[in-house]
């Protein structure tokens, strides 16, 4: 049973991609029908496979010669991972039939989604590194292909490669590393690396631990590789809120948790995913603070968002960056979805273009403003219960210095969501009014993301048991819902950062006599926008590459002496090395 | 070194591969080109032949040598026949002016 | 004396050639008549090869004395033997229409018949002066062919490029086939195996034959023939070129050196440094092309290197592992490849040679292509991706197998290695995926929307080649039986 639901999770939408694509673009009503429906069941399958989670491979495909066997783990971890992806994924797909309406490429567009949330799904459920970094690239292409889906923008085409080549360059990371446990361990299966990680010889696993930590900085967006989330977002917001928000981005915290219990007695590990994730927290929420655009304020955000989970880890509080994990995708893709329906109802992404929208689009208002509670983090919001137990776990096991700074990072993110709310759907309306106030398929999914905002805390105690089942290296203790609420409401920290809260959208209301502070910060914002210099070492790589790959083809002149030349040259200069270096 | 008929082949051999890529690095003619190429061969087939000497195998060498006449003969004759249908086409022989193809 | 099956596969080519020519001359439509002949030899081909495979798994290498002349079909011959059937065939199907208009059908046909059954005999020799001969057949064969458009000035040029460098680099291999006389007094490789010893004479053959079959391998800085020859000749033999011919050189470099294993531990590494040099310069080469065709021949200089980092590997380490990834990217760069140049051909055609024009194909031609021709653009794509090594395409598995094998070597050095292949690998999606972008554009350039259609006999190849890159990317250890017999030959001619 789990073996089939396993291989429904990831095949329902791979198949449902080939018959999109079948189905040509000739008809795009039965493409619409063939994607949602067959979404919405893959997100079936990937909710009925929580009741079938094993800490044993449920399905073994050995591949033969170096390819080592495939085998499909349902653990909490992964499983949690495949349900995100799956049913934030149908959700997208349903608002997509509203938003993507009228499009050309229709095919295109559903065939390369549901081809990503197979493989999303498939990422999360791996138990074989060669099988996760299978779904691994795959995502990553996906996700390049989405964000270059309008291919007559040479923005969007440049942003896409830039995504790709980024995350695939940290991908050397966790191929290398994949392959070296393959060496080491003789197998390439997770459990049994985890198993015998402390056998291995001490640099190979400081190897591993940073190559891997790599892999995850890139793929999650953390500073300094973080530059190309917000440039993902030319991408069609029902893409930017599945991929760039909900799911993918996940992969790199997924990765250092998956891997936290061979790694975190490395010295120097847990403390890097720490501060990684301290920095990204604080430079997103800046980055987010004087964002013009609807969609990079939400990247930012999402920047700022994960690397909560990073730091959580950092911390050792595996549980509690899960359970964000799982709050941060349902209510930042009801953000995004929000964006998605403003944006083309007022024609615009820059936010000093928009105001007042809170008349005239009541139904998205509400729902915005939903999200928003659960972002900033205040009670009753999934967002409120885990951000602050990853803060309570941060002042119990983290260094202060380190908790200080994430405080500050929430009082940063009161700060922008009040800013974002007001400029979006208050004060006066500065652009065109909207043509609609959400249509009707919108509206099922960002309802549906709503309900989500209320509930999935509630999935805590059951998210507790089943990590605590089915992770033996992790240490994750089980723990009830009602417990672990009642554990953190009574927490110092909640008050404390309750206060912060409170102390950022006081801030916010009380803006105009810091003006002063807003305008000392700007020109510190704009060395942020610029990626700290990092987007500066990127043009100068590519342009040093460019350079380099000019000069080069001026060698091939076409001349047909200088082609022997190459010939007698190299034959002279391996005789050389022969009869006098060797 | 003391002058046997080994070392002049060898000599010859070594001799007629430098002017033979002296040559392809140098002229510009497409006959010459080839002309030059028959050198190469030439001192390959001489190398061979110095080889079976050396070795005992006369027999064998000798046999391959003529092959290899055989078969780069071919070779000279496409290469001539690419040189007329150049200069019919083109209008030159001079392969710096045969450059199109670069970058 | 009755042959054995394997030998037809040679002996049945190489006798039909001419053939065709001769039956392409009866009708008044010569090319048809050529191509259908052709078509059919390839049948009776396809079935020796069954059995000449079967008979190998059962019965293990056979061997075959012609006079003094010693043939053996082993792993590497039937390697070889499968990658020139495989690209032959498709290419076959794909020129029917792609030359409709050109003269000389019967030649093309011919020739390309012949240089297969040279190749695959290329593969199946066991002798030094042999392997030469074989070599410079298949070379003469493949000048005809590059300069097939004989009245087209660029096409000459190429020609004319491809046979003075590929000319020299033969008399290299004579030069290093003399060497190897003189000292070992052997012409069969395992005799030579066995007497050679370390000596500078031999090890001046080894670099011999490293430059001379090099230039064929396209070697950097060898390979300056090799962007003029792919991009000018036409689409079906660019295919032939780069997804076999220099394939077949490289056979007969690593055969010529695995005799010679036991003169230094040094030619492992030097594969490996060319294969690096080859990685780089041909990334930066092939990055900045306006013209698809030789961004895709310089791309063949990257895969090369990728194969010998593989085989480099077995070399220094006796391991099979290399061998076997290096031989498995072998047969996947020949379908990669081969896709991607029939795929970019069947847009050359339609957008430009159908109307009488040679010029070449750009970027920007190839805007919004897939509005139009949805399969030649999802194939040329498919083709693109797995070149860049992306799952689940076939070329991310064969450049996993030669990562393993690097690896796995525990050395610091070759890791490293590893680590810059995968960068490079990274490297080439700057030039591939633009190709892709471009391809599925919303709308379409001016060529692209006055371009006719497609004809159906050229799309079965393409769809046909790409579903083979998406079932061995998905299910790699299906090529086993082919890389499995070839690593192991590789090794057993090492000696080890």
């Amino acid at each position: 049973m789990a073996a089939i639901l396993v291989l429904l999770t990831i095949g329902l939408p791979w198949i449902g991609a080939l018959l999109v694509l079948l189905t040509g673009n000739e008809r795009p009503k039965l493409q619409h029908a063939v994607a949602s429906i067959i979404s919405v069941a893959a997100g079936i399958s990937a909710v009925v496979l929580l009741w079938f989670t094993s800490d044993q491979p449920v399905l073994s495909i050995p591949m033969g010669s170096v390819f080592g066997v495939f085998t499909f783990v349902p653990d909490a971890l992964g499983v949690l991972l495949a349900v995100i992806a799956n049913v934030v994924g149908c959700l997208a797909v349903i608002f997509s039939i509203d938003y993507m309406k009228g499009n050309e490429q229709l095919g295109r567009y559903y065939a390369l989604v549901m081809f990503f949330i197979g493989a999303m799904a498939g990422l999360g459920i791996s138990g074989s590194l060669l099988l996760m970094f299978f779904f691994w690239e795959i995502t990553a292409f996906c996700s390049y292909a989405l964000i270059s889906f309008d291919n007559d923008d040479p923005k969007a085409v440049a942003a896409g490669i830039k995504a790709l080549i980024i995350t695939q360059l940290g991908g050397i990371g966790l191929l290398v590393g994949a392959l070296i446990i393959n060496s080491y361990v003789g197998s390439y299966q997770i459990s049994a690396f985890l198993t015998k990680a402390e056998t291995l010889p001490f640099n190979v696993l400081v190897l591993l631990a940073f190559g891997f930590l790599a892999a995850a900085i890139a793929k999650s967006a953390q500073v300094p590789l973080h530059t190309w989330l917000p440039d993902a977002m030319e991408a069609p917001t029902p893409v930017s809120a599945l991929i760039h928000a909900a799911t993918m981005v996940n992969a790199g915290v997924y990765l250092v948790a998956r891997f936290f219990p061979a790694f975190e007695d490395v010295p120097g590990w847990t403390t890097s995913v720490l501060v990684v994730g301290m920095i990204s927290a604080l430079l997103g929420a800046l980055m987010a603070l004087v964002a013009a655009d609807l969609k990079r304020a939400l990247a930012y955000s999402t920047i700022s968002q994960l690397g909560y989970m990073f730091f959580a880890v950092g911390v050792g509080a595996v549980f509690a960056s899960q359970f964000h994990l799982l709050s941060h995708a349902i209510f930042k893709a009801l953000l995004f979805l929000c964006a998605g329906a403003v944006i083309p109802a007022v024609g615009t992404r820059d936010m000093r273009q928009m105001g007042g929208l809170r008349k005239t689009m009541p139904f998205v208002f509400t729902v915005f403003v939903i999200g928003s509670l659960a972002l900033v983090g205040l009670p009753i919001a999934n967002g409120f219960f885990s951000k602050e137990l990853i803060l309570e776990e941060g002042l119990m096991h983290g260094p202060m210095w380190a908790y200080i700074g994430m405080l500050l990072g929430v009082g940063l993110t009161a700060l922008y969501v009040s800013r974002m709310v007001f400029m979006v759907f208050y004060g006066e309306s500065h652009g065109e009014k909207p043509i609609h106030d959400g249509l009707f398929w919108m509206r099922v999914s960002l309802t549906a993301l709503s309900i989500g905002v209320f509930t999935t805390w509630l999935l805590a105690g059951v998210l507790s048991d089943l990590m605590a089942q089915t992770l033996p290296f992790h240490g994750v203790h089980a723990i009830g819902t009602f417990e672990l609420a009642k554990e953190i409401i009574l927490a110092p920290a909640t008050w404390i950062s309750i206060a912060v809260i409170v102390l950022g959208i006081g801030i916010w209301i009380l803006r105009e006599p810091l003006a002063g502070i807003k305008n000392l910060l700007r020109p510190v914002a704009r060395i942020i926008e610029n990626g700290l210099g990092f987007e500066q070492l990127n043009q100068g790589i590519i342009n040093g590459t460019k350079n380099l790959s000019a000069a080069l083809h001026l060698t091939q002149t076409g001349q047909l002496n200088w082609n022997i030349l190459g010939i007698v040259g190299m034959l002279s200069a391996l005789f050389a090395l022969l009869f006098i270096g060797v | 070194m003391n002058i046997s008929p080994l070392n002049i082949c060898l000599l010859g051999v070594i001799g007629l591969v430098a002017a033979g890529f002296y040559g392809l690095l140098t002229t510009r003619n497409l006959i010459k080109v080839v002309i030059m190429l028959q050198i190469l061969v030439k001192a390959a087939v001489l190398g061979l032949i110095t080889a079976g000497n050396i070795s005992g195998q006369l027999y064998v060498t000798q046999s391959m040598a003529i092959t290899v006449i055989v078969a780069d003969t071919i070779v000279a004759v496409i290469g001539m026949a690419f040189a007329i249908q150049i200069r019919r086409q083109v209008g030159t022989l001079d392969t710096n002016e045969l450059s199109s193809l670069r970058g | 004396m009755t042959l054995p099956v394997w030998a037809w596969i040679i002996v049945l080519p190489l006798i039909t050639s001419p053939l065709i020519y001769f039956i392409g001359h009866l009708g008044k439509s010569r090319g048809v008549f050529a191509q259908r002949t052709a078509l059919l030899a390839f049948a009776a081909t396809w079935a020796a090869f069954v059995l000449a495979a079967q008979d190998l798994q059962h019965n293990g290498i056979s061997k075959l004395m012609v006079g003094s002349i010693s043939l053996k079909f082993d792993g590497l011959s039937l390697l070889l033997a499968m990658i020139a059937l495989v690209l032959g065939s498709f290419v076959v199907i794909f020129s029917g229409h792609y030359l409709a208009d050109e003269e000389g059908q019967e030649k093309y046909y011919a020739m390309l018949m012949a240089m297969i059954g040279v190749m695959i005999g290329l593969g199946c020799t066991n002798d030094l002066f042999n392997l030469w001969i074989w070599f410079e057949a298949m070379a003469v064969t493949s000048y005809l062919l590059v300069a097939f458009y004989k009245d087209l000035p660029t096409s000459l040029e190429a020609g004319i490029k491809y046979l003075v460098q590929s000319a020299a680099g033969s008399t290299l291999v004579l030069l290093a086939i003399g060497l190897v006389v003189a000292e070992t007094g052997a012409l069969n490789l395992d005799e030579i195996r066995q007497t050679a010893e370390s000596s500078p004479a031999l090890m001046a053959a080894g670099i011999l034959f490293v430059i001379g079959y090099g230039v064929k391998t396209a070697l950097v800085p060898l390979h300056t023939w090799l962007p003029d020859a792919h991009s000018q000749a036409p689409s079906g033999i660019s295919a032939m070129l780069s997804g076999i011919v220099i394939e077949a050189g490289l056979i007969a470099m690593l055969r010529s050196l695995s005799a010679l294993s036991g003169v230094t531990t040094l030619w492992g590494p030097l594969l490996m440094s060319f294969g690096i040099l080859n990685m780089v310069v041909g990334n930066l080469m092939a990055f900045g092309q306006a013209q698809v065709k030789r961004m895709l021949a310089y791309s063949s200089l990257v895969h090369v290197g990728y194969m010998l980092i593989g085989l480099g590997i077995a070399f220094s380490m006796r391991d099979v592992i290399g061998a076997q990834g290096g031989f498995f990217h072998m047969f996947n760069h020949g379908l990669m490849k081969g896709l991607a140049f029939l795929a970019a051909g069947s847009m050359l055609y339609t957008l430009h040679i159908s109307k009488g024009d040679h010029r070449p194909l750009l970027f920007d031609d190839l805007a919004g292509a897939a509005k139009r021709y949805p399969w030649a653009a999802l194939t040329l794509s498919i083709a693109l991706l797995s070149l860049a090594g992306l799952p689940p395409l076939a070329g991310f598995m064969s450049k996993w197998q030669i990562f393993v094998a690097g690896v796995d070597t525990h050395n610091g050095w070759i890791i490293a290695v590893v680590a810059f292949a995968a960068l490079n690998s990274v490297f080439s999606l700057t030039y591939y995926a633009p190709l892709v972008n471009t391809v599925y554009r919303c709308e379409p350039s001016a060529i692209v929307l006055s371009g006719k259609r497609l004809p159906v006999v050229m799309k079965l190849p393409l769809v046909l080649m790409a579903l083979g890159i998406i079932a061995i990317g998905i299910w790699p250890s299906l090529m086993n039986w082919l890389t499995e017999p070839a690593g192991t030959a590789l090794l057993a001619g090492l000696g080890g």
